[in-house]
């Protein structure tokens, strides 16, 4: 600590690798540091695999978060924005064109990258190529976004949310905004069902009354589903039903749960 | 300088990581149902590292919300030619962690007068079964450290200290602690086996 201000040259600065993985650069040195990274090719990839041993320990401190992050973050992606891939000078007049017809328009070309997914690469230019040949400009794939209505839900300020597990093995997770009187469904990890088979949502009336009155809300796919005109004390209700759907369900659901209120 | 070899279990992940790289590939697509799949593999580690740095578990938990969001946001920026989509995604958890704990000490400074103890996260925490042989490889190799490598990697990576920091609880100079840091991790990646 003789000299803490003396001026550091390049050779100074390359030992920093070690401090700038592990964050251990405060302010203007870090900056010094990501100033000379651009011009020293050998930091830069001794940064890298220093990142990547960094990385393990930080994977073996890893712990359960509480369950509630889950479906706040889930929640919180379908009202933010997605930043565009940043593009490359010399690539950027051909991925324009890619990114036209298809968000995943990434800046990369797959021979540079080898760890890029080829399926994605393919589609890529196939879609590229199909948009060049009949002069498509349009978004042909868009990334799903669910309607309105769902993020509305999803971002309510009086959103509940609450999550059970299924008797088949995986979860459902319900959000409910009461000002809205409409509910979001999802579900991960249920067990596959053969073609023939759909998994329907139903809102149920109110325990203990009998008969159980159901509408459908919808059948379950990939994305979530919307149920709406909810009453406090109604359930919802997942059952397994011939593809396409039916009017009444005809089997006992593999799940029920009380509308959080 | 003896070298362990590299730990022969460490193949097996880059089995594991191509898949979030690909799964990243979709998120920066709106894939939401991707999205789910890189929160289950990244939500114990970044929330534990973040946990590591900051202690508190309200504000790690906040911390974790912004990063996991944050790698959604900008999954078009992961370049699978730089690294692995890991190592991508705990930079960004342990930066945000160790920024705002320099954040909060910039009016008062840190008391400097006695390491802490960085043994792990309190007993309250569960930790995430796939980390356990991570743990033992991590271990072994940080056993095969110098102490004073050790000890500068656990406080400056797990403690969230710069290394000025470092080097005072530790009481040495500034430039040991900085070719320590640096020979301690080349001896980590090349014990880990890692590959970039």
């Amino acid at each position: 600590m003789k000299t803490p201000h003396r001026s550091a040259g390049p050779d100074d600065l390359h030992v920093l690798t070690g401090s700038y993985a592990l964050d251990a650069l405060a302010g203007p040195e870090r900056e010094a540091f990501e100033r000379h990274l651009q011009h020293c090719a050998s930091c830069d990839a001794e940064v890298r695999g220093l990142r990547e041993a960094a990385a393990r320990l930080a994977m073996a401190r890893a712990v359960e978060p509480p369950d509630r992050m889950r479906q706040r973050v889930l929640a919180a992606t379908y009202r933010t924005r997605q930043l565009p891939p940043a593009l490359d000078e010399r690539l950027s007049r051909r991925a324009s064109i890619v990114r036209l017809v298809h968000p995943a328009g990434r800046r990369t070309a797959p021979a540079r990258h080898p760890h890029l997914p080829r399926a994605i690469a393919a589609a890529v230019g196939a879609a590229a190529a199909a948009a060049i040949a009949f002069g498509v400009v349009s978004q042909v794939t868009a990334p799903l976004r669910p309607p309105a209505a769902i993020s509305s839900v999803l971002g309510a300020r009086d959103a509940q949310t609450e999550t059970m597990r299924t008797a088949g093995g995986g979860t459902v997770t319900v959000t409910v905004s009461w000002d809205q009187r409409e509910a979001v469904v999802t579900t991960a990890g249920l067990s596959s069902l053969p073609s023939a088979r759909v998994y329907q949502l139903w809102v149920m009336s109110p325990a203990g009354i009998s008969p159980v009155q159901a509408r459908s809300a919808g059948l379950l796919r990939s994305g979530p589903v919307l149920a709406s005109a909810i009453r406090p004390g109604d359930r919802i209700g997942i059952t397994v039903e011939p593809a396409g759907g039916t009017a009444q369900p005809t089997t006992k659901p593999v799940v029920t749960m009380t509308l959080p209120v | 300088m003896r070298q362990l070899p590299p730990d022969p279990g460490a193949a097996e992940d880059t089995g594991r990581d191509p898949d979030l790289a690909s799964l990243l590939a979709r998120v920066a697509c709106g894939d939401h149902q991707a999205f789910e799949q890189v929160y289950s593999e990244l939500a114990g580690p970044v929330y534990g590292v973040v946990r590591q740095v900051l202690r508190d578990p309200a504000q790690s938990e906040e911390i974790a919300q912004e990063v996991l969001l944050e790698i959604w946001r900008t999954a078009s920026r992961f370049d699978p030619g730089r690294g692995s989509a890991a190592a991508w995604s705990l930079t960004i958890a342990h930066r945000r962690a160790v920024d705002r704990v320099r954040s909060e000490n910039a009016g008062s400074r840190r008391e400097l007068k006695a390491a802490p103890d960085l043994s792990g996260v309190d007993e309250d925490v569960v930790e995430v079964v796939a980390a356990r042989l991570d743990q033992q490889r991590v271990r072994r190799c940080l056993g095969s450290l110098t102490d004073l490598q050790r000890e500068s990697i656990k406080l400056a990576y797990y403690g969230g200290y710069s290394y000025p920091e470092v080097a005072q609880l530790l009481g040495v100079a500034l430039g040991t602690v900085k070719t320590r840091i640096r020979d301690g991790m080349i001896r980590m990646r090349d014990c880990l086996g890692v590959d970039w």
